[in-house]
C-alpha cells in the first residue's frame, strides 16, 4: 500500500463511520435503537439488507472460487427471489402487524414462551459463530497486505466495529451500508475495468471471454443432480429458497432490517428489490474471479497464493521438482491460450480444437501441481485440507492494482465487513435482550435501563465474535465457511415459522419438540452423511414440520382447533 | 417499551396488485435462468 492508498482507504472509512454516526443521531431510546422509529424508507432497507449479504466475502471469497471453479456458484441464488416473494406474502405483514422488535417475539404470541426461547437461543448460537467469521474476513486482508498476525488484525477490527455499532444502533448501521454500497459499486466496476486493461493488447475481452469459458470458469449453470454437489441448479433452487427463506425470514439480523420500515409496502419492496439485483450483482462478482483467471493466463500467477504457506514448503526437496513442473504447465497453458485466442478468431476449428485440448491439458497439469502443494503443505504441518481460494483476489488486487485503486478496493472490503458484522452483532444484542433479557430476566423496567442495558450487549457480542474469529482459519473458504455454519441451525428456525404462518393447529409444545427433533437431524446429517450442506435447511425443515405435526394429531389431549394469528387482519 | 404505531399496507407503487408483483419476480427469475443456461451453452 502506498500512500495515496492509504488516503483513500482511511477517507473512505471514516467518511462511511461519520455519515452513519450522523444520520443516527437521536437514538436515544430502545425503539429508535433497534428499530430506528420505524422510520426507514424502502431503499436504505434494501441497500442495507444488500450490504450485510455481500460483506468481504462477496470480494474475498467468492471471486477466488470462481478462479478456481468457475461461476456456477451464482446458481446457489436462484432460490433467493422466490424465498423473498414467499416472506413478503406471508412474514413481512404479519410480523409488521405483531408490532414485533424480533422475529422470536411473534413465536411466543403464536406459540408459548419456551418456543421462542429455544428459538431465540438457536439464533444467538448460529449468528454469534458466523459473526466471528465475518470479522476474519478483513483480519486476512490486513495479515495479506501489511504481514501483521491475523489475530491482532481480528482485534483492531472487531473494536472498530463494536465502537460503531454501541454508538449509533441500526440507524448508524442502515445508513452506512447505504454509502457502502455505493463504494462497493463504484470498487466492483474499477476491479473489471483494470482486468481489462491489464491484458496484453493481443488479447480483447471478447477474448478474454471466450479464454475463460474454454477453461470452464463460465459454468454459471449446471443441470446434473447429485445430493453432494452444492452448486447446481437444482440445490440452487430447491436448498436454496430453504436456505433464504431461513436467511431473510427467520435469521433476526435480516428480519431487524425490514422491522425498521415506514409501512409493510416499503418493507416488501426493499426484499423485492434484492430478489431482483442480487443474482445480477453476484454473477457480475463471480464474472470479475473468472476474468483475473484469464489475467493470470498472460502473467505468473504464484503456485500458492498464501505466502505464509508457500514459504513453508520452499525450503523442502520436493519443492524445486514441483515448481518446475508448474512453471512448465503454465508456459504451456499461455503459449495455447494465445493459439486457442488467435484461431477462434480466425475461423480455424480444426486449430481451434486442437489448441483448446492442449489448453485443457496444460489447465489440468497446473491443477495437478497445485494439488500437489497443497498436499504437502499439510505434510509439512500446514493446516488440513488447505486451499487458497481466499488469497486470490486479494493478490492480484495489492500486486496488479495502480495506487489508489488499491487503497478503494481494500476500503469496500473492509467498509462492507463492518458493517455485515454490525449489523450481526446489533441483532445479536436485540435478541439477547428483547427475548432473553427483557423476557425472563429484567422484567418491567425502563426504557433507559433496556437501552443501556442493550448497549452493553453489543459490547459482549462484539467482544465474543472477536474471540471466535480466532476460529475462522480452520473452516476453509470463508464463504462456504459463513453458510454451513448458518444451514447448522436454519432448517430448525424455518421449520418453526413454517408451522406458525401455515398450520394453525399445531401449539407450542409440538413446535417445540418439532425443533429438537429438528436440531438432531440437522446434525445427525452434517455429522454421519456426505449430503451437502444446502440440503441441510430443507431437512431440518421438513423434520421440524413433520414432527410437529405428528405430535399434534398423535396426542389424545391436544384440540385440534385452529389457532389464531395474533393481531390479524 | 411501547410498540411502533400502526403500519399501513399500501399497494405496490407498480403494476398495482403485491400479487402482479411477486408474478414479475418469478417471470424475471425465469428469465435470469434461461440467459444463464444460454450463457454457459455459449462459452462451454
Amino acid at each position: 500500500m502506498r500512500p495515496l492508498d492509504w488516503v483513500v482507504l482511511v477517507a473512505s472509512l471514516v467518511s462511511i463511520i461519520a455519515y452513519g454516526l450522523y444520520r443516527s443521531r437521536g437514538s436515544n431510546t430502545v425503539d429508535r435503537y433497534l428499530l430506528a422509529g420505524k422510520s426507514m424508507p424502502w431503499y436504505a432497507m434494501a441497500l442495507s439488507i444488500m450490504a450485510t449479504q455481500a460483506s468481504a466475502v462477496t470480494f474475498i471469497s467468492t471471486t477466488g472460487q470462481s478462479y478456481i471453479d468457475g461461476m456456477r456458484f451464482v446458481q446457489f441464488y436462484f432460490g433467493l427471489p422466490l424465498a423473498m416473494v414467499a416472506i413478503c406474502a406471508t412474514a413481512v405483514p404479519i410480523f409488521h402487524r405483531t408490532k414485533v422488535y424480533t422475529a422470536y417475539e411473534y413465536l411466543e404470541q403464536r406459540f408459548d414462551a419456551k418456543t421462542r426461547a429455544l428459538a431465540s437461543v438457536i439464533f444467538l448460537c448460529q449468528r454469534g459463530l458466523s459473526a466471528g467469521i465475518t470479522i476474519y474476513a478483513p483480519a486476512i486482508v490486513l495479515s495479506a497486505i501489511m504481514g501483521w498476525p491475523e489475530r491482532v488484525t481480528t482485534l483492531l477490527m472487531g473494536i472498530t466495529v463494536v465502537t460503531y455499532t454501541v454508538l449509533g444502533g441500526i440507524k448508524a448501521v442502515t445508513w452506512s451500508d447505504v454509502q457502502q454500497m455505493g463504494i462497493i459499486f463504484l470498487g466492483l466496476l474499477v476491479a473489471l475495468i483494470m482486468v481489462f486493461v491489464l491484458l496484453p493488447p493481443a488479447v480483447s475481452p471478447r477474448d478474454a471471454v471466450f479464454l475463460a469459458g474454454a477453461a470452464g470458469r463460465l459454468n454459471a449453470v449446471t443441470t446434473h443432480f447429485d445430493w453432494n454437489d452444492r452448486y447446481n441448479i437444482w440445490s440452487g433452487l430447491l436448498g436454496g429458497t430453504f436456505l433464504f427463506l431461513s436467511y431473510f425470514g427467520c435469521d433476526q439480523s435480516q428480519v431487524q432490517r425490514y422491522l425498521t420500515g415506514r409501512s409493510v409496502a416499503e418493507s416488501r419492496l426493499s426484499l423485492l428489490f434484492n430478489a431482483v439485483a442480487k443474482i445480477p450483482m453476484q454473477f457480475f462478482v463471480l464474472f470479475i474471479g473468472a476474468m483475473v483467471f484469464v489475467f493470470y493466463l498472460f502473467v505468473q500467477p504464484p503456485m500458492i497464493f498464501e505466502r505464509t504457506e508457500l514459504a513453508r514448503i520452499q525450503p523442502l526437496p520436493e519443492y524445486a521438482a514441483l515448481k518446475g513442473d508448474f512453471d512448465r504447465a503454465i508456459t504451456q497453458r499461455r503459449e495455447a491460450a494465445l493459439a486457442l485466442a488467435a484461431a477462434h478468431r480466425s475461423g480455424d476449428t480444426g486449430a481451434e480444437r486442437r489448441d483448446e485440448a492442449d489448453y485443457r491439458a496444460a489447465q489440468h497439469e497446473i491443477d495437478r501441481a497445485r494439488a500437489r502443494a497443497s498436499r504437502l503443505i499439510e505434510q509439512a504441518g500446514g493446516p488440513v485440507d488447505f486451499n487458497d481460494t481466499n488469497y486470490i483476489f486479494l493478490s492480484f488486487v495489492t500486486r496488479y492494482l495502480p495506487m489508489g485503486v488499491v487503497g478503494l478496493v481494500i476500503a469496500v472490503i473492509f467498509a462492507a465487513t463492518m458493517s455485515a458484522s454490525s449489523g450481526e452483532i446489533n441483532s445479536l444484542a436485540t435478541v439477547t435482550i428483547v427475548d432473553i433479557y427483557r423476557r425472563h430476566v429484567r422484567r418491567g423496567r425502563s426504557d433507559h435501563h433496556y437501552l443501556t442495558a442493550s448497549r452493553w450487549a453489543t459490547l459482549f457480542w462484539g467482544a465474543y465474535a472477536v474471540a471466535f474469529a480466532g476460529w475462522g482459519n480452520r473452516l476453509g473458504p470463508l464463504i462456504v465457511a459463513v453458510n454451513v455454519v448458518g444451514s447448522l441451525f436454519y432448517g430448525s428456525l424455518l421449520g418453526c415459522f413454517v408451522l406458525a404462518f401455515g398450520f394453525p393447529r399445531v401449539r407450542g409444545t409440538a413446535a417445540f419438540a418439532g425443533m429438537l427433533a429438528g436440531e438432531v437431524a440437522i446434525f445427525w446429517a452434517f455429522l454421519f452423511s456426505r449430503i451437502g450442506w444446502l440440503w441441510y435447511n430443507a431437512i431440518g425443515c421438513v423434520v421440524v414440520v413433520a414432527v410437529a405435526l405428528a405430535i399434534t394429531y398423535a396426542s389424545p389431549g391436544v384440540t385440534t382447533r385452529p389457532v389464531e394469528q395474533p393481531a390479524q387482519e | 417499551m411501547t410498540g411502533p404505531g400502526e403500519v399501513p399496507d399500501d399497494p405496490p407503487p407498480f403494476l398495482r396488485t403485491w400479487r402482479r408483483v411477486y408474478i414479475a419476480v418469478v417471470i424475471y427469475l425465469a428469465a435470469i435462468i434461461t440467459g444463464s443456461y444460454l450463457f454457459t451453452r455459449a462459452y462451454r
